[in-house]
């Protein structure tokens, strides 16, 4: 299925939209509940989507607009989750074949496979960033609890993404050609 | 035959300039100090507010939660009477809370009074949304006098230093951060080395020789080297050691002196233009 051009801005607006709630969700809302040792890192999960549902050349594009968003939230700034998303995406597209997202449990696992490899990705490069590798299973050690409960709700997020840029559920992983 | 097609072309066409822009991204960040351009002013002054009110409403948010959800099941007969005692007890719980936060204030500023330098007193409104940064944000910036480097302290102890500032808000780098490392020394035996975050809330203390007398339960201060921290100020605790068979130092665990899971109002230092950089080590210590 192709989309129009304002099709995919009105998508990626309201995307971006998404974005921004779950990121004050996990900055202010949890953090002033008392959940403040592990993240919850949305805009890991909705770049898993753009990666792993989305088949077009724009991608990397959109992934850096939604990273631009990231970084008002998160020192982390733009660039480290862009090549992450990047190297998850070149990922997704070389294992497209075997990845079927139809079922809960096999988007849940997904989409914990692919969080370890970005978090993966990200702690290397904070490694190197910092010139200390001693802290290297610390930092990845730190993302797991938070990944978990990402896998757990990612097929409601996956779902109301797909709803948001038209991924029909049966057309498999690479769902939309925009 | 062509082996790729227009649309792969394409597609590693864009995957590369993007990789490349990161790549160089990367290269040029800084995680200890940060200049915001003017769309991430304008987007941060446009979202904080929003962060702010609901980290104001946190109390609301709770009494509501204790006093109404948890109260769904009560019978029809005690409606009513329920209902007022919810509001009662949330009347209670609002008072408490102003009681705790009045508590708290008067605190800060007894303990700031002792400083000679200007202070601004700010709200946590949020936390760094990326699990591996620990960064508050702060509900005061530039308008209210607040730059970039300026400590960060509360009544307890050092909190860190401003990362990147806007108009009204301000990200502050905590002493969590595996970013920010600050040169402390120990209370007791003045033995100097430098805190970094680690995970957990806790942190590290680096560069100790296996032959200094440090203890479990010594006190670190700010050893007041390097610009960013006045000396003196509490940074935490020595809470394990540990002896490796092999290296010149010592494993040495600390825990900071601030509870960060209870941290609410902050003072923000800000650096006198004037100022001598160091205060005779006499005063330094009639302030800790």
């Amino acid at each position: 299925m192709r989309m129009r051009f304002s099709q995919i801005m009105i998508s990626f607006a309201i995307t971006l939209g998404l974005l921004i709630g779950f990121e004050i969700v996990t900055s202010t809302l949890l953090p002033a509940i008392g959940w403040k040792e592990y993240r919850l890192t949305f805009n890991v999960l909705v770049i898993l989507f753009m990666a792993i549902r989305m088949d077009s050349p724009l991608v990397p594009w959109l992934i850096m607009g939604l990273q631009i968003i990231h970084s008002i939230f998160s020192i982390e700034g733009w660039a480290l989750g862009t090549l992450a998303g990047i190297i998850v995406m070149m990922s997704a597209n070389y294992l497209k074949e075997i990845l079927q997202l139809t079922t809960a449990f096999m988007t849940m696992f997904t989409v914990q496979l692919f969080q370890f490899i970005w978090y993966l990705t990200v702690t290397v490069i904070i490694c190197l960033k910092i010139s200390d590798f001693d802290k290297f299973g610390l930092i990845l050690w730190s993302f797991i609890p938070g990944s978990i409960l990402l896998s757990l709700i990612s097929p409601v997020v996956f779902w109301l993404l797909g709803t948001i840029w038209r991924v029909p559920n049966e057309s498999g992983p690479r769902g939309v050609e925009i | 035959m062509k082996l790729i097609n227009e649309s792969s072309k394409t597609k590693i066409v864009n995957n590369t300039i993007v990789a490349i822009l990161a790549i160089y991204g990367i290269s040029q960040k800084r995680f200890d100090l940060n200049e915001p351009t003017l769309f991430h002013q304008l987007v941060t002054e446009v979202i904080s507010p929003v962060q702010e009110g609901l980290s104001n409403s946190k109390k609301s948010l709770s009494a509501f939660w204790e006093n109404y959800l948890l109260i769904v099941n009560t019978s029809k007969e005690n409606h009513v009477l329920k209902k007022q005692i919810s509001r009662l007890e949330s009347d209670l719980t609002t008072m408490e809370e102003v009681r705790k936060e009045n508590l708290r204030l008067k605190r800060l500023l007894s303990y700031s009074d002792e400083m000679s330098q200007q202070r601004v007193m700010a709200q946590v409104v949020g936390w760094d949304s990326a699990n591996e940064f620990k960064v508050i944000r702060l509900n005061k910036g530039k308008k209210n006098g607040i730059k970039v480097m300026a400590p960060v302290i509360t009544d307890h102890g050092l909190v860190g230093y401003v990362y990147r500032v806007t108009d009204n808000f301000s990200d502050v780098l905590t002493i969590l951060d595996q970013n920010n490392r600050v040169d402390v020394m120990v209370e007791r035996t003045r033995t100097h080395g430098i805190v970094e975050g680690v995970f957990n809330f806790k942190c590290t203390l680096k560069y100790i020789m296996r032959n200094e007398p440090v203890e479990v339960g010594d006190k670190l201060i700010t050893a007041g080297v390097g610009g960013i921290y006045p000396k003196g100020i509490k940074v935490g605790m020595i809470t394990d050691i540990t002896k490796e068979n092999f290296g010149m130092t010592l494993n040495v665990e600390v825990i900071p002196s601030v509870d960060f899971d209870k941290l609410e109002e902050v003072l923000v230092l800000i650096p006198n233009e004037t100022a001598v950089p160091e205060a005779p080590i006499a005063v330094q210590e009639k302030k800790i």
